[in-house]
């Protein structure tokens, strides 16, 4: 376990010996993709050959593909070739030097969500030599991570310091040809989490991506593998609920988890990437697979979401649920608003005997947004005894908002039992007159019944989580009754 | 239309409440999800702040909640359910009296609050009334039936007909149009 | 509109752009065989003996009391003696092949106005029946008037071993207060196959109430298409099917909500047995403006065996706030509680099944419409469910 905690030493303290010193500038590359932008990100990163081959291969097989068009969004054409595909990360001097630089709307946000002050430094991309001071945190969780073998570092770490298990199980879950941008992203991923779980321990924390320092630029093509092994547990949160300010339009993350025999993994999100401006201006186009595999009997693997940003979100995060008896949960909150769309929901594969699932949806939406729920639960036929229940509710406030429900059932089992429920409703005059008549304000009336809608689904998150993801559906949703 | 200076038409909703009104709704809504308790708590606090009074903490909040509910003979454990999600009629109407209850109007409007009420609800629902009278409080029960008033002895009588108060008494008019109906109070009107 | 003469090779191309599996909507239902049984069909001269069908016409006429209009092989038979019923040159080509095939190979439309209140269902028998492998054409107009009031009787069935596929459109108007009642039964041979395309526009305060019940076919696709474009609709739908051996039966629905308020209700149901699949894909969309709009949708399956596969798609698209829209899907088996309370009763596994089987399709058969046909229903019903519940020796193992 040596190695493993010296890495994360490493990894921690390097951040704060050299920041981003080096003459980053020159490592840009210029828009569009081809072969040789693939070699070059590779080459940047000192990857193995192993990885550059994985990547080409993948933009070959990209280059056969084509953008999917199926789902309820709509947008512009993308330009590939106007991306930039290696963004070095800004140096110091382009950021604020404090937080008196900074947007004050931004700070006001900050501000209502109860963001603790040195938080908000860094999240508003003020130069992080100078602001963060959690060195302490970062030891701690350090030290504790290492007792227990834990692995925690970058992706591009990974791929340097545990090649094996890199190649073992990248692509294992999400093939590179898996669709048009898991297969864009296997090519040109820039940096993202790599985690491992030992065999029967017990992840002494709740990872997240805060703790993991580096995080803030992992960029548009973020890649996370989470790998636990047999009979062990670990709680995972992504993002954080601060409005994320990104100069990259185009998101387009994978995330790969695999939980072997008796092995729990929780994955919470909370997304708030920059949704655009009221007329649906700018905003972040966040096109993202995340599947789980439950490869092992027993196993369990839980999505937690709740989605409030982006222009444009198209998420399914998924589980194949092979082992028997092996566990899948979907609870996902997600609010569009203005002119936001968002096409989400999730996919579960019941391929063992006795797997169960169950996926908890609520969405709401407001103002011109559109949201689609959309879902598969395929029994296949050698799945014997295997189980789902689905709730997916949608809220309504406002004339011009749609709410769409695709789920799609491919039952080949007759030992299925599946049961689907739907509901689509508005925020009633009635009730908001009736909260109102006993003195409480329409907002705080408004805030109080969202919240009341998503109960079922804030409970499966971390504790802090919950608070500070109610705190965001409250602003999220301003002015939107009115 | 003037309730202590104001002009009631001019208010919202809810600073009709905070100055100290309260309606009770012939069918009170279900707002699900959210909790009965919650719903109690925010709106007792939003009356103190509006009467520059401190908030009460969850700890006193219970305690009085739970001694109003004893009085009326609620269970406890409507206090944890969503605000009258699945409720029966009769429990609906009790719910409004808690509400009743807990905020201390000064003017109480409780709008056929026992249509459809069982004889056990609506004994329940008039006892809670009348433990909530007292000189400082209006209470104007909007009722079509005496059955009410055998429990909840009124000050006044009005009836209402379209719109205007057609005609004003004591108890004994209740008693009276319970007898011979109302077309001659109408009638009566008209001549 | 006059019809156009048609080449060979325009139908052979009309045929090949018959829907694929690679169009969203038809992703479960593959229409190869219809391809293939259509362009040998037309390779070999379009032409095929009609088989006699007078017994099959009679046991359906005779069983449901009603005034009878029969089209065998797509001719309509003469002499029509319903009041309102007239022939139709030409039917509406559309933008779909399916439509457009229906135009191009259709011999007799069949054009129906109920004016006021029928006192008798209208019965539209539509059978084939010929020596080889054949294609048949139906369409028929419906229009009730405003204030009227009526039952129709739509009933599919055919006869004999060879290849068959029947493309059927029916097109209903619902006049403005109207009120119509509408049976199908589709009941044809094991082996056949068959598209049949419903469509439905119902009028201000109008009410329509349907029943689909499909009992036999081999490849069997029906899309029922209601519009709701004035306000105070009522429409109420059901869906009984009852697949085997060797089925696949399919059905899409789509009801489109304009204006509101207006409520529209389905429930299909369908219990599965022996190789088979069925697909249900019932679409609900609330466009912008259609306040006031209460749209419910429910289906339940009971697979018995082994080989039984159902592909389910509840969706809703709403574009407005004013709404209450839900649904409900199942997939199950009947409940192991009850199937144990029966046997320990003394029922064997067989008649404790056959009972509650019975039962999860009895609620259908009691709400369908039309009164005159009910009892001949139920007990065609019956007997296709113990003939199913019979095919697969799995199912009491």
């Amino acid at each position: 376990m040596a190695t493993e905690s010296e890495n994360i030493e490493s990894l921690v303290n390097r951040r704060y010996e050299h920041g981003f010193v080096t003459d980053i500038a020159t490592d840009s590359l210029p828009p569009g993709l081809d072969e040789g932008v693939v070699r070059a990100i590779s080459a940047r990163k000192n990857e193995p050959e192993f990885m550059l081959e994985w990547r080409l291969q993948a933009y070959r097989q990209w280059l056969t593909m084509r953008e999917p068009e199926w789902a309820h969004v709509h947008y512009p054409k993308i330009d590939f070739n106007a991306i930039s595909y290696f963004a070095a990360p800004k140096s110091d001097e382009d950021r604020p030097k404090s937080l008196d630089e900074v947007d004050p709307k931004l700070l006001e946000t900050y501000d209502k969500l109860g963001i603790p002050l040195h938080e908000r430094a860094r999240l508003a991309g003020v130069a992080v030599d100078a602001v963060f001071d959690s060195v302490s945190v970062a030891t701690t969780f350090k030290e504790k991570l290492s007792e227990a073998g834990v692995i925690f570092c970058s992706f591009s770490e990974a791929v340097i310091e545990h090649p094996e298990l890199v190649q073992k199980y990248l692509g294992s879950v999400v093939p590179r040809r898996d669709n048009f941008y898991a297969a864009l992203n296997s090519a040109v991923f820039s940096d993202g989490s790599f985690v491992y779980i030992p065999k029967g321990v017990r992840c002494p924390m709740e990872l997240s991506t805060y703790f993991r320092i580096n995080a803030a630029n992992t960029g548009q093509f973020e890649r996370t593998l989470i790998v636990a092994d047999e009979g062990s547990h670990v709680s995972y949160l992504e993002g954080c609920t601060a409005p994320m300010r990104d100069e990259n339009q185009l998101h387009a993350a994978v995330v790969e988890l695999v939980a072997l025999k008796d092995a729990e993994i929780k994955y919470s999100t909370v997304q708030n990437w920059y949704p655009g401006d009221e007329n649906g201006k700018g905003g972040i186009y966040n096109f993202v697979t995340k599947r789980g595999d439950c490869r092992g009997a027993n196993s369990k693997i839980s999505w937690t979401q709740v989605e409030t940003g982006s222009a444009i979100t198209w998420k399914y995060p998924s589980c194949l649920l092979r082992g028997e008896n092996s566990v899948g949960e979907f609870y996902s909150v997600a609010v569009t608003n203005n002119l936001q769309q968002a096409d989400t929901g999730t996919k579960m594969i019941h391929i063992g005997r006795n797997t169960s699932s169950t996926i908890v949806s609520k969405g709401i939406s407001a103002g011109k947004a559109q949201q689609a729920y959309r879902g598969l639960v395929r029994i296949m036929p050698q799945a014997e005894g295997a189980r789902n229940h689905t709730q997916c509710d949608s809220l309504l406030i406002g004339k011009e908002c749609g709410a769409h429900t695709f789920p799609y059932m491919e039952i080949k089992n007759p030992s299925a039992r599946v049961e689907h429920e739907a509901t689509t409703s508005k925020i009633s005059a009635n009730q908001l007159f009736y909260c109102r008549q006993r003195g409480i304000s329409e907002e705080d009336a408004v805030n109080m019944i969202v919240n009341g809608f998503c109960k079922e689904v804030f409970k499966e998150l971390p504790m802090e989580f919950a608070v500070e993801a109610q705190a965001l559906l409250n602003v999220s949703l301003e002015g939107a009754v009115g | 239309m003037t309730y202590e200076g104001k002009d009631l038409l001019d208010l919202e909703p809810e600073e009709r409440a905070r100055e100290g009104i309260f309606l009770g709704f012939q069918y009170p809504v279900e707002i699900p999800g959210v909790n009965n308790a919650y719903l109690l708590k925010t709106a007792v606090n939003a009356k103190r702040k509006h009467q520059g009074l401190g908030e009460v903490d969850a700890f006193e909040f219970l305690k009085l909640a739970r001694e109003k509910m004893a009085a009326l003979g609620m269970d406890p454990k409507f206090l944890n359910r969503g605000v009258n999600e699945g409720f029966s009629g009769g429990e609906k109407k009790r719910n409004e009296i808690l509400q009743m209850a807990m905020l201390e109007p000064k003017l109480a409007i409780l709008d056929e609050t026992d249509s459809g009420l069982d004889i056990d609800a609506l004994k329940a629902v008039a006892e809670g009334v009348n433990s909530l009278r007292n000189p400082d409080r209006a209470i104007v029960l909007v009722t079509h039936y005496q059955r009410l008033l055998d429990y909840v002895q009124p000050d006044f009588v009005h009836v209402l007909s379209e719109g205007q108060i057609v005609r004003s008494g004591d108890k004994s008019l209740a008693l009276e149009l319970e007898d011979k109906g109302y077309d001659w109070v109408r009638e009566a009107a008209s001549a | 509109m006059s019809r156009q003469p048609h080449s060979i090779d325009e139908l052979q191309d009309i045929v090949s752009r018959l829907p694929s599996t690679r169009n969203e909507d038809w992703k479960y239902t593959d229409l190869a065989s219809a391809r293939d049984i259509s362009s040998r069909w037309l390779a070999a001269g379009r032409e095929s003996l009609s088989l006699a069908l007078q017994d099959e016409v009679e046991a359906v006429t005779h069983a449901i009391d009603a005034n009878w209009i029969v089209i065998a092989n797509g001719e309509l038979q003469h002499p029509v003696d319903v009041n309102g019923a007239s022939r139709l040159d030409d039917a509406p080509s559309s933008d779909t092949a399916l439509a457009e095939l229906n135009a191009a190979l259709l011999k007799d439309g069949l054009r129906l106005r109920v004016e006021d209140a029928l006192d008798k269902p209208i019965g539209i028998l539509m059978i084939d029946g010929t020596e080889d492998a054949s294609v048949s054409q139906a369409y028929v107009e419906i229009e009730f008037a405003p204030g009227a009031s009526g039952e129709i009787i739509e009933y599919h069935a055919s006869k004999g071993d060879a290849d068959q596929y029947a493309n059927t459109i029916v097109s209903v108007a619902v006049g403005d207060a109207a009120s119509a009642r509408h049976l199908r039964v589709q009941n044809r041979a094991a082996h056949h196959v068959q598209t049949g395309h419903t469509s439905v526009s119902v009028g201000r305060d109008a009410n329509y109430t349907m029943s689909g019940f499909d009992l036999g076919g081999g490849l069997i696709r029906n899309d029922v298409i209601i519009d709701i474009a004035a306000a105070g609709a009522e429409v109420s739908f059901d869906g009984l099917y009852l697949a085997g051996e060797g089925q696949h039966i399919d059905n899409h629905t789509r009801v489109d909500h304009r204006v509101g308020p207006a409520r529209s209700r389905q429930e299909y149901r369908g219990i599965l047995n022996g190789h088979c699949r069925c697909v249900w894909n019932g679409k609900a969309i609330v466009h912008e403006g259609a306040d006031g709009t209460d749209a419910d949708q429910a289906n339940h399956n009971l697979l018995l065996s082994e080989k039984a596969e159902i592909d389910a798609k509840p969706e809703l698209e709403i574009y407005t706030d004013d709404v209450k829209c839900s649904h409900g899907t199942t997939v199950g088996q009947l409940d192991e509680t009850s199937l144990f309370y029966l046997r320990s009763r003394g029922l064997d596994k067989r008649h404790a099944t056959q009972v509650l089987t019975h039962a999860f399709a009895s609620d259908l058969v009691a709400r369908m419409p039309v009164d005159a046909a009910k009892e001949a229903l139920a007990t065609v019903v019956e007997h296709r469910l113990a003939e199913l519940l019979d095919s697969d020796p799995d199912t009491f193992s």
